[in-house]
This record gives C-alpha cells, structure tokens and sequence, in this order.
C-alpha cells in the first residue's frame, strides 16, 4: 500500500541471501556512500531524513552518529542491538531472517559514517538460527567484498562480529549491552559519559537497532527527503510493527507512522473472533496500555508521548475483553521482576514489590489500601534509577490501575479474579502473598 | 629529634583518596568556583563532585549515601545521595555529578526527601528489621538515614524475601555474612576488586535474587583486609567475627591512636569501654594507610588485652625465679643491681617510642656509664633496610612499629659488633619486638610488656618491670615511610604497669 523501506523483498525466494539482495540493488548504497560521499555529507543525509532510533527511545539516529568524536585516530566500535528482548516484540527477528543484508549494509554506512572500522552485533541469547544466519550473511558479505579492508577500493575498512548474549533484557539497554559485549555483569552504566564518549572497552561506541541501520541504505538509495516524506514532521520513514495478541492476523507489517490504533488493528483484520477490543499495548510490554476509547491515537513517537504511552519498539499486543487486566499486568511483572538488573534500590526491591503485590490482588488477598500502594511505590521507582528499567515497571503497572481501576476493585471486593470459575488460578500461587526466593 | 626526620611525602595511589582533587596552590592559582549549596554559597575545587564538594563544607552538610565510599569507584546505583539540581530534568546522584561554577543544588528539598524515602522504603521493604539481634544497630547506616529521611511506616504486606543459605554463611573465618540484611551497595565487591585485587567477592544472579558470594567456593574469603568489609558495610550483612555480639557499639569509646603491629603505623581508632578494648578501626589518612587496615593489625589488640600478661613487678630475690612483688621491692633491687654490674647493655625493642628511647638512654646512662645500647627486632628482619611490603597494600615484613625511629636516634642493631663483658642486660620492648636470647648474661632485667609465657622461657630473669602497650600511653613512632606520627593514650592502663617516665622517677 505504500513504498516499503525494509521489506519489499522479503516475501521472495531464499531472501536472505545475497543474489537476491544485489538483484534489487543491494549494496549499491554503501558503495555510493564511500566512494562519493564524505563521512559529514552521510551523517547529514541522515539527519535530514529525520530516521529516529528504532529501538525504543526515538534519538534521531543522525544526531547520535554526529556526537562520536571526529578524531580519526581513537578506536571506534559501532555496535548493532540485536538483543530484542521486549515482551511482544518481534520485528528485528524478521529483518536479521529475511533481510539481513539491509541491515549489514546500513552498517557499513555507519561504520563509514562514523569512522569505525569493527562492528559487533549483540544478539539476543536466545536468537540461535538468526545468529547462524547473520553469520552466513556476514560470511556472504565478506566473500564479495562489502566487509574487509580497502572497501570499494576506498580507505575505509570494516568488519563485523556477531556476539551472542546470555538472554538478560536489561543487556538490550545500550549501556548494559555494552557492558556485557566487555564480558561484565549486563548492569546499565552510569550517564554521563555516554556511549559516544566511553563505550564499548572504553573507546567511543555507537549503538543503533536493527531497524534503524536496515533503514540507512534507502535513505542513501533514495534521498533523506524521500525517506522524510513517508513519515511524519518528526519522524521519518515507514515502522515494523509487530502485531501480537488476539488479533486476526498477527505479524510484522511495515507500515508508515501515521498509522492509528484503530487503523492498523483494522489492517490486520480486527480483534480475534470479533471479540470487543479491551486495551492495546502500543509500544512493547514497556509502554503504558491505551485503553480501547484512546486507541485512534496516531503510532508515531510524539503523538504516543502525548497519550500518555509510548512507541517503543513497535510491538502492539491486542488485548480483547475475555482477558484479565489484573492477570495480564501481573504476568508482565512477574517478567520484569526476573529481570531487573537488580542494581538501583528502588528498582530491585519494587519490581519484587510490585509483583508480589499484583499477584496478592489476582489471588483475591487484596485490600482498598492496595491500590494506593501501588501508586506510592511506582512514584519511588519512576525517574530515580539509572537506566529506564524502573519507568518500564511502572508503565503497565501504573495504567493498568489508572485505566482498569474498577477491575482491581472488583477482584478486591470479590476476593478473587472474576474472570475465573472457582478458585482457579493458573498463575501464580493458590496461597496469596508468599515469598519466594 | 624529630628534625632528623624526614617527613617524606610518599606516593602512596592505592590508599590516597585519588578522587578528592586537591586545591591548586602558588602564586598562579585562581581562585576556587563557587556554588550554592542549600542556599550557602561553597567554594570547591575544580573536579569536584557535588558528594565531595558538600564534603569540603563539614559534617552537617553530608549526602546520605550506600554505594558511595571516598576510597572506591563511583558506582551510583543506591540511588541515596539523589539532589535536586536547578535547571536538571531529574534528580542528580550527588556521588557522580561534577560540580559546576554556579550551580545550585538543594540537598534537602522537598522533592529529595520524597526520594529519598522511597529508596528507604524499597530497602526496608524486605530487610528482616531485626536491629535488636543486630550486631550492627547503633552504626548502621540503613538505621541512621531510616531516622533521619525514613518513611514513618510502610505499606510492604507482602512476605519477606528470604535467603535461606545466606542467612549465616561464614565466608572465612574472620566474617559472617547475611544476605538478608543486605542493601546491595556492592562496596565490598569493589574493594575486593579495586583495592585488594582479589575479586574474592561476587555478586551473583540478578535483581531481587541478587546475592552476594565468595569467588571461589573452596577458598571462601581469603584476602587479609576482610576487617574492613565489616567497617564500610552499611548494613549488618558482613559483620567481623571476632566483634560479633561481644559489645554493643553505642558503649564504644573512640579513642584515635597508631596501631603497632607492623611498620607501617596505620592510623587507627582505639573502641573501648571501660578500658577494655573491642576492636580497631582505620582512620582516614592518605599518606599512610588511606582508609584501610589491615587484619593482622586489626587483632593485635589481642596483645594488650593478653590475659597472660604481665602486669605487675616480678623480682627474683631468692634464685628460684620471679615471683610478683611492688615497685617498691624491685626499684631497689634494679638499682642495685645496676651499681654493682661493671658493664650494662640495653636492648631496646623496636617497638619502643622516641620519647621512651631518649629517655631510657638518659636515666640509664646517669646510672651505669657503662651502658652499651642496642635494638633489636627480632621479628623477621633486623633492620628497616630489610622491611619489605608483604602486598601492594599496607602489610609489611617488619613487625614493629619504630625501627626506623630507633634507627634515627643512633642505635645500633644488637648483632653490629661483637659485645662482651656485660653482666646485666636490660631487655626493653612493648609486646611487638621479639626477645634476644642472650645466654651469657649474668642478670636479666625485664622492662615493658611481657606475657607469662615469655618471661617462663628466658633464663637469669632478676626482675620485671611492667610498662605499658602502645595503645595506654602517649609517644611517637616513625613509620616506614619515615613519617613520625604522634599518639596519645587512648585506654588507662588496668594493671601496676607504669610508663618509663613514671618508673624513672622512682630511682
């Protein structure tokens, strides 16, 4: 329906492999861009077509490349993060799957960009097949000539590293991801220094999703303003979003940002079985429920941020009216009380906290102080701690309460889940509040 | 005398604050950025943080913090020291954020007291509150700040977490450590890795499973400053065995004094009630031991406290050996013991004070021209040209406290030359130098600190004169690094031993 930047050829034959990427002119970015472009006017191409960090955040991704040091001595590292580890998230799957070479091309761009000349991509422990395939596409790459010295018979050369992590999320936060890449603890740093000054084993480091480097060799092939022009004002380009839940047709679909909620659970054929729409979670297990009356919110960063949720990643879960708020925020902080990195007080102990707490409410132990609890402790967590792990927390715990407040009232008034027949509990513990270790 | 000292300034990185800058000094120098502070305008130095800068001002103006000690790395995870800084979008952890020329930071604003009780809420949330079993309670840092910023209840009405095989786990022989208590500061494991260098702490898992470890399960804990883990922990996590439930720290006396038990005279505090010593604890001094002590040096209380000690006169009248006697049976007796010796030889310890040396020549010389003075160590090395550092740290080879000193004052070591024809020796030492073995003499005369075991070894013993340990008088010693450093009594003495001044005067 409209021009795709990622997965044009995706639906093709052995797509992953690089016959199939150089017939539709793959490489032909890169090579433009290092042996034409400077690496200012590549950085400049970026900016200008407004392509924004597609792993959560939104940093306008030529901003980033722009603050690593123009000291061309210094060691640099560009880093990719492959580490998708948000709960409903799956698109970065699909591009390293179907279209890996996008992604190593957009690389090079940057590496050139930026001026690094050795590239590691922190894949998720848990992505086995897409880290063999990454390394055959990489191999691939290598053996015609797109990784190695001398590229395009320039100066500039570059080669890539695939570093398998060991299936924490918190190493997905850029920091954690680079502390884990040295062999440390996956713990987020502190800030400042940021990445761009001290990164990876100390020397100036950019990190940048998938997504985001798949986009670059369109912008190059393309034009910035092309790529602006799919977006909206802010934002530019089309976005993967990854469709989950119960909808009719669940996937990846790359669609542009001016998409709404309504509009793209319509494209991917409507709430499973006809079911009446509940919730969405627009942005990944992170980002704050819309509830199903704010659902016409456009899915674009700034439009999001005003709802009161978040883009995140991309990854929209489709919650129909036979599912338990309660139940569903509880299993999300169950998640996240796993992995909290467990550095921050607050974090650590009100993940748990919170947890437990929802759990004690779904098991029917709940009382109307509860509630309140749950406010005072996401206000210690929220904005306190060193990475964004605690406002995540904080996100599903917070509107859940705010947007379904008459479903935790009913479950502390009828001292159980209403959802379910008897005392039938199919997560977490029949006693309410035990502690475990 | 202590001119002859030099008071060299050794560059000592690895127990120097290296991240308290120092205030540029000369002619050059500009004057220092200003900021506010709580509506105070305070001067810092350039590379301050605000911790540090706040720290210049005094005690009063001091950021509550966990995870932030002067002598580690900044780690800013216990989210405590959180201030509000004008024109910041969030709060700012006083420990990691430089201080900027103009800056205005509130330590106490409405919005950092809200912070800082959440932290304290999250904290307490799951620690087992159990202060009054507590060897820790009355210097606890999560019991002070609960105080003082504290939430007045808490909401938590969840079971507490618990850590079943860390709940007394012995990690050596020197620490205990409860896991339950713990706030997870991780100082302990960045001193294992930054100052000992022998990453024998780890943190293990992640968030609420977090839980603190030995390295290596077969060596446990084996660095030899684990008294220190015990002294910076803020909580009762890891708590010193050998203190563990002996006294109640709020009965504590803090008496500052140098610790004796090797040559590198660390700066320790005395803890003390009713002139019976607990413990020991470093003093901050970067050019000596910077914020550490060692454990040898820690236990060596131990001595002064020896039940075995002896601590009354012994005189051996008949020949049959000391029997306890008063000083004003053996004054006598040394006296006259001294007159009808033809020649005399001194052996002092190296353990000995300047003052104690001076002193000890002076009387005896007017006694006995003859005197002949000597030192000796007798603890692995004869002189201070043999001391070697035992690690990178502090720990030495010489075990006494002053051999540089005595060095200084112009004795000589007792095996430099051959001595002969004495009749008496005269052997003092204050519990740290060992005992020469000097079978030749025909009257031994014991002066300082002795234990029943000692004294049962040596032959020809006439008589003993009690002194007193380091820790019960006033003196100096010149360390290692040929710093003198003065102390004053830090615990009265509770026997009939007498400093040397004292007994002198009874001649």
């Amino acid at each position: 329906m409209n021009d795709l930047v990622i997965t044009k050829h995706i639906h093709e034959k052995d797509s992953f492999k690089i016959e199939n990427y150089l017939k539709h002119d793959g490489y032909k970015a890169s090579a433009r861009a290092c042996t034409t472009m400077t690496p200012d006017q590549v950085i400049d191409e970026v900016k200008k077509s407004n392509l924004r960090g597609r792993g959560g955040a939104g940093f306008p991704t030529g901003m980033k490349w722009s603050f690593m040091p123009k000291d061309a001595k210094k060691t640099k590292y560009l880093v990719c993060n492959a580490d998708e580890g948000e709960p409903g998230t799956f698109k970065d799957r699909l591009i390293i799957t179907k279209n890996p070479h996008a992604m190593i091309e957009g690389m090079i761009i940057a590496s050139y960009a930026i001026g690094a000349h050795v590239g590691y991509i922190y894949i998720r422990g848990e992505f086995f097949r897409e880290a063999r395939m990454l390394e055959f596409a990489i191999a691939e790459a290598r053996a015609k000539g797109h990784l190695g010295n001398n590229l395009y018979g320039g100066q500039h050369a570059f080669d890539i590293y695939v570093y398998r992590g060991a299936g924490a999320y918190i190493c997905g936060e850029e920091t954690a991801l680079l502390n884990s890449l040295e062999g440390k603890r996956g713990e987020p740093r502190l800030k400042p220094p940021f990445p761009a000054q001290v990164g990876a084993f100390g020397m100036p480091s950019c990190v940048n999703n998938v997504e985001t480097f798949a986009a670059v060799p369109y912008i190059i092939n393309e034009g910035a303003a092309k790529f602006a022009s799919l977006g909206t004002e802010k934002s530019g380009g089309t976005r993967l979003y990854g469709v989950s839940g119960h909808i009719e047709r669940p996937g990846v679909y790359e669609l542009p940002l001016t998409i709404s909620g309504r509009e793209l659970i319509d494209h991917c054929g409507g709430v499973r079985g006809g079911k009446k729409l509940k919730a969405i979670i627009p942005g990944g297990a992170s980002a704050p429920m819309l509830s199903a009356a704010d659902i016409d919110v456009k899915l674009d960063f700034d439009s999001l941020m005003k709802a009161g949720s978040m883009a995140g990643s991309g990854g929209v879960i489709v919650i129909d009216e036979s599912v338990c708020i309660v139940e569903m925020t509880c299993i999300l902080l169950k998640f996240y009380e796993h992995e909290s990195c467990g550095q921050c007080s607050q974090c650590r102990e009100g993940s748990h906290w919170l947890s437990r707490l929802f759990q004690r409410i779904e098991n029917g132990g709940g009382t109307a102080a509860d509630l309140d609890t749950i406010a005072t402790v996401c206000g210690h967590m929220a904005g306190q701690t060193i990475c964004a792990f605690a406002d995540a927390v904080t996100g599903p715990a917070l509107s859940a309460v705010r947007k379904f407040r008459s479903e935790f009232e009913q479950h502390i008034h009828n001292k159980g889940c209403p959802f379910k027949k008897g005392h039938e509990h199919r997560h977490g513990e029949k006693v309410p509040g035990v502690a475990h270790v | 005398m202590s001119n002859q000292i030099s008071k060299t300034e050794t560059d000592l990185n690895y127990c120097s604050d290296k991240k308290m800058p120092v205030p540029p000094t000369g002619p050059e120098a500009k004057p220092l950025p200003k900021m506010t502070l709580d509506g105070k305008i305070v001067e810092f130095v350039p590379g301050d943080t605000i911790m540090q800068a706040a720290e210049r001002v005094g005690k009063a103006s001091q950021i509550p913090r966990y995870c932030y000690h002067p002598g580690l790395s900044i780690a800013g995870t216990c989210r405590m020291c959180t201030v509000e800084v004008e024109k910041a979008p969030k709060l700012m952890t006083a420990c990691s954020t430089p201080a900027a020329d103009g800056m205005v930071v509130h330590t106490r604003s409405e919005k950092v007291l809200k912070s800082r009780s959440g932290v304290l809420d999250c904290l307490l949330a799951n620690h087992p509150l159990d202060c009054p079993v507590c060897d820790k309670a009355g210097e606890c840092e999560l019991q002070d700040y609960d105080y003082e910023y504290g939430p007045r209840s808490s909401s938590f009405a969840e079971e507490k977490r618990v850590f079943p095989k860390s709940s007394t786990r012995h990690f050596s022989e020197k620490i205990v450590f409860n896991m339950n208590r713990c706030v997870a500061c991780e100082r302990c494991v960045r001193f294992t890795d930054e100052i000992t260098k022998t990453n024998d702490l780890v943190m293990l898992n992640r968030g609420r499973k977090k839980e603190l470890t030995v390295g290596d399960e077969q060596k446990g804990l084996y660095n030899d400053y684990q008294g220190c883990l015990s002294d910076f922990c803020p909580v009762g996590a890891l708590t010193w065995t050998d203190f563990r439930f002996q006294k109640r720290v709020w009965f504590l006396r803090h008496d500052p004094s140098i610790c004796d038990g090797c040559a590198k005279g660390c700066n320790i505090e005395v803890h003390s009630e009713k002139e019976i010593i607990y413990r020991y604890a470093p003093i901050y001094n970067a050019k000596v031991n910077g914020h550490w002590i060692c454990d040898e040096g820690r236990l060596s209380y131990k001595m002064v406290m020896n039940p075995n000690r002896i601590i009354a006169p012994l005189v051996d009248v008949m020949g049959h050996g000391p029997v306890a006697t008063t000083w004003e049976a053996v004054v006598p007796f040394v006296a006259s013991t001294l007159k009808s010796s033809s020649k005399v030889l001194l052996v002092v310890g190296t353990d000995a004070t300047q003052e104690e040396c001076e002193s000890l020549k002076k009387f005896l010389t007017r006694l006995s021209p003859s005197l002949e003075i000597r030192y000796f160590n007798g603890t692995g090395v004869k002189t201070s040209a043999e001391n070697k550092p035992l690690d990178h740290l502090l720990r030495q080879s010489d075990k006494t406290p002053n051999t540089k000193g005595v060095e200084s004052l112009g004795i000589k070591p007792l095996d430099s030359g051959a001595i002969s024809g004495f009749d008496t020796v005269i052997v003092f030492r204050n519990g740290r130098a060992g005992i020469p073995s000097i079978a030749s003499a025909k009257n031994v005369i014991l002066w300082g600190v002795f234990s029943l075991e000692e004294v049962k070894a040596l032959k020809n013993v006439k008589a003993l004169m009690p002194g007193l340990a380091t820790q019960e008088k006033s003196g100096t010693f010149v360390n290692s690094d040929g710093l003198a450093q003065s102390f004053n009594r830090a615990v009265v003495h509770r026997g009939f031993g007498l400093e040397v001044a004292r007994i002198v005067e009874k001649f």
